[in-house]
């Protein structure tokens, strides 16, 4: 064994090198505080490792993006926990580059003979930033995709070469195939190429000058190995355990597919430059522009870290002083500025939904993306345009909002809002946002047993949302029949007319007890009395129930209710309440025909009747009660 | 080197740097913080190179469960296919010469790749003959080393021009070459006339036909 190292010494010097390598003299013995620089590196080394293997599975292009790292995040074995280590080491990253420079700069090791090394630092740290900003693309999901594309704008804003550059970096004047290629050759080879340079260069010097030791005479004069490795070896196992921690608890996030024409108003940049993006949000940073904030000033705020070494050398401790004050007011800025952005993000009802929406689009697609079908060759973006579960609550928020809700929403999860204009005590003219009044049904539960029964109990308080509609035959039978319909007697009676009721839609996505069913028919049709009491049957006035579906009424009122809330019904209903089939002249209702498209219109009413792929994923929060306090606020003033 | 003072830290020379290091004898330290520095700096690296490797043998430890659980969307441009595995050639025994003589038809199926399913895609070719008891279909692709194999009308024979594998009409190999004879496929005749296949690929360069699933 020993022969054999000779003979490999002697021709590589390998025992020299060694020697060189670990033996580096560390006066005043080991200590915690240089471990930084090693943490550092070993996380580069994570990402190498981690970046390659995915490497093998990833697949950059519009269409094959995302979908590749769905698979790899919800198909492939151990690639959650691969993705969610390379994510998380990302930041981990940054953090322990922030602690590196600002003990470089806080023990000096910044000044003289060592300027060089640590303008070389200040390389890394740039090439670190691009790495991550070039990797938060890669996946190709609303949130990298919108996020970047502001970073790709501020380009644009560069002085003079700003169109040109963003174009380049592009690959053509919009984002396409080749941003992504792009970006990955950035993010997967010449970035990590440059950084090995440096980083070499890095060590390199620092080797030449030695440790920057605050305090040799602290202890005896000791050798990295094995004193600082052991030191050094223990924080990166603190490091590792931080990161498998977040991968495995929390896992790397992958937002739905990118979609242009899909704004995504969560949209953040990595949390690590919230503090850039919050200090462009400042009206006097917005209004002074787009190159002011996010080039001039952090390049200025960059330009004087860059030259405190040199500042350093100014009057005896004069210089290094400053440096200290001026990084602690930056570091002070950068948490002042990243706390605000949480914290005003946190309380921004807006922000909230929107991420909420994007949540439930992600679980949406990949759900979708599981089933033996998979994704389609034009990629995952279509499962969503083409599902009812993720379209129809849009369509209603785009049509139907205006008069009714959705459990008190507007289908997205967000309340109606409008402006008040009121005179305050002086008569000046003052206006607040106010929960809008539906006029229409709250639609959350249409045709369901919920819909029947609050349709039936309380029909003036039922169909006009928070409007009461008195005037109204319907409205009347529900006065008459509500005493016996409330009778204890009754109550089979009555849950056997709501399963009818319910059953006429003929969903598929709920069942029905049939005995109930024919119960409820007999009472509706009027072949059998209820149990107690007075109840006119429906057929005394609506002209169709359970037969089929065809036009009868003249136009005088009383609805058809053949197959009510069935997709056919509902379709005819929408596209013209006003026909002779439904409410004829009394229609209030908005006529859609030529209103809205036929694919809108079958992804909403796929929607409205539970005509789609079963989902797991959960619906957004009933905002029944919000609203009502919300009416009753604006009442209340 | 007092870092409060920088004009006071020595610029060395590497020459002195260099001195200096080679003249400084390491301390001596226990067994047990060299071993422990060693374990733990070993650990701390293969830990994530452990875990990309795992995710890299994924088709072999995934093996047979590629496909994750979940309801089958309908799929009606999808090729026609029966319970047992057979697809719709579309091809008629009529159209196939009688006298036998080989002809290449093309298998479209559904074909799952990774996180794509492309719908009624050319997977494969086949030869079919005609015969007294309806159609025997081969697979074109050779057993010897995959490439294809062609139909030689005037030696009457199938030949595979990559390394010279040799078959009679009933796809029986004729010379060495080939470790075993041509890849037979399932046939059914429906209706009299219309011809489904089981379309598979098998392991090249064994004498045993290992179908690939």
């Amino acid at each position: 064994m020993n022969k054999l190292l000779n003979w490999f010494d002697d021709r590589t010097g390998i025992r020299e090198l060694m020697h060189e390598a670990l033996f580096e003299r560390i006066p005043g013995g080991a200590r915690w505080r240089y471990v930084w620089g090693s943490t550092l590196v070993f996380t580069f080394s994570i990402q190498v490792i981690t970046g390659l293997f995915l490497w093998t599975a990833y697949s950059p292009s519009a269409q094959t993006a995302w979908e590749s790292v769905y698979y790899i995040q919800d198909v492939m074995y151990m690639g959650n926990i691969v993705r969610g280590i390379h994510h998380y080491s990302s930041s981990i990253m940054v953090v322990l580059m922030a602690i590196h420079l600002m003990q470089v700069i806080i023990d000096g090791a910044y000044k003289a003979p060592r300027e060089i090394n640590f303008w070389l630092g200040l390389i890394l740290l740039q090439i670190v930033l691009a790495l991550s900003l070039t990797g938060y693309l890669l996946p190709w999901d609303q949130k990298g995709y919108y996020a970047t594309q502001v970073s790709t704008k501020i380009m644009g804003a560069t002085p003079i070469i700003g169109p040109q550059l963003q174009e380049l970096v592009q690959g053509g004047p919009e984002y396409g195939h080749h941003t992504l290629t792009r970006f990955f050759a950035m993010h997967a080879g010449v970035l990590p190429g440059l950084l090995m340079l440096f980083l070499g260069l890095h060590i390199y010097i620092f080797r030449r000058h030695g440790i920057t030791t605050p305090d040799p005479d602290r202890a005896p004069e000791t050798t990295f190995w094995p004193d600082q490795v052991l030191k050094d070896a223990v924080a990166c196992l603190g490091v590792l355990a931080v990161i498998l921690g977040l991968a495995i608890g929390f896992g790397a996030e992958l937002s739905g597919p990118a979609n242009p024409s899909e704004a995504y108003s969560a949209a953040r940049p990595e949390w690590y430059f919230l503090f850039l993006f919050r200090f462009l949000r400042f009206e006097t940073v917005e209004h002074i522009g787009l190159a002011f904030g996010a080039i001039y000033v952090p390049g200025a705020l960059m330009g004087i870290i860059t030259l405190m070494p040199i500042i350093a050398w100014w009057k005896g401790d004069g210089g290094h002083k400053f440096n200290l004050y001026f990084m602690w007011a930056i570091a002070i800025g950068v948490a002042v500025l990243t706390g605000m952005a949480f914290y005003e993000d946190g309380k921004d009802v807006g922000h909230q939904t929107a991420i909420a929406e994007a949540n439930r689009d992600a679980e949406r697609v990949r759900e979708l993306a599981k089933r033996l079908s998979k994704i389609p060759i034009e990629g995952a973006g279509s499962l969503l345009r083409d599902d009812p579960f993720t379209q129809g609550p849009r369509i209603f928020a785009k049509y139907c909002a205006s008069c009714h809700r959705y459990n008190g929403h507007n289908g997205r999860g967000r309340m109606v809002m409008e402006q008040l204009k009121e005179n305050d005590k002086n008569g000046k003219e003052v206006s607040r946002a106010v929960a809008s009044i539906p006029t229409g049904a709250d639609l959350g539960n249409f045709g369901g047993e919920g819909w029947w029964k609050s349709l039936l109990m309380d029909y003036e308080n039922h169909v006009g949302g928070f409007t009461k509609i008195e005037d109204s035959e319907m409205a009347a039978w529900s006065k008459d029949s509500r005493k016996a319909m409330q009778d204890p007697k009754n109550a089979d009676d009555v849950k056997a007319i709501y399963e009818y009721l319910a059953s006429l839609s003929g969903r598929t996505d709920r069942e029905f007890d049939d005995k109930q069913v024919e119960r409820g028919r007999q009472i509706a049709a009027g072949e059998e009395f209820i149990t107690a009491g007075e109840f006119a049957s429906c057929t005394d006035c609506h002209g169709t129930l359970g037969e089929k579906f065809e036009a009868t009424g003249e136009g005088f009122g009383p609805p058809d209710i053949a197959d009510y809330g069935s997709k056919q019904w509902l379709t005819a209903f929408i596209l013209d309440p006003g026909s002779d089939q439904f409410y004829g002249e009394e229609n209030t209702m908005q006529v859609f025909k030529g209103k809205i498209s036929d694919r809108d219109l079958d992804l909403l009413v796929r929607w409205m009747t539970g005509d789609y792929y079963p989902t797991e994923v959960e619906d957004y929060e009933s905002k029944v009660n919000e609203l009502e306090e919300a009416l009753k606020a604006r009442k209340g003033k | 080197m007092d870092s409060a003072s920088p004009d006071s830290t020595p610029i060395e020379s590497p020459a002195e740097r260099a001195d200096a290091t080679t003249a400084f004898e390491p301390p001596r330290r226990g067994f047990f913080v060299k071993f422990l520095a060693g374990a733990l700096g070993i650990i701390v690296g293969v830990v994530p190179f452990v875990t990309g490797l795992l995710f890299f043998l994924d088709p072999l430890i995934r093996d047979g469960k590629a496909t994750p659980k979940g309801q089958e969307g309908n799929n009606p441009e999808g090729v026609e296919k029966d319970e047992d595995g057979f697809v719709n050639l579309n091809v008629t025994i009529d159209a196939l010469p009688a006298d036998g003589t080989p002809q290449s038809v093309k298998v479209h199926d559904d074909k799952v790749d990774a996180w794509n399913k492309f719908l009624n895609v050319e997977v494969g070719t086949v030869w079919l003959l005609r015969n007294k008891d309806g159609v025997t279909a081969f697979n074109t692709v050779c057993p010897h080393l995959g490439c294809s194999v062609d139909y030689r009308q005037w030696k009457s024979d199938f030949y595979c021009p990559c390394h010279q594998s040799t078959f009679d009409l009933n796809g029986d190999k004729l010379n060495p070459t080939p470790p075993r004879s041509m890849d037979q496929l399932e046939v059914k005749v429906k209706d009299g006339k219309n011809v489904w296949l089981k379309f598979q690929n098998f392991r090249g360069a064994t004498s045993e036909k290992i179908a690939i699933s």
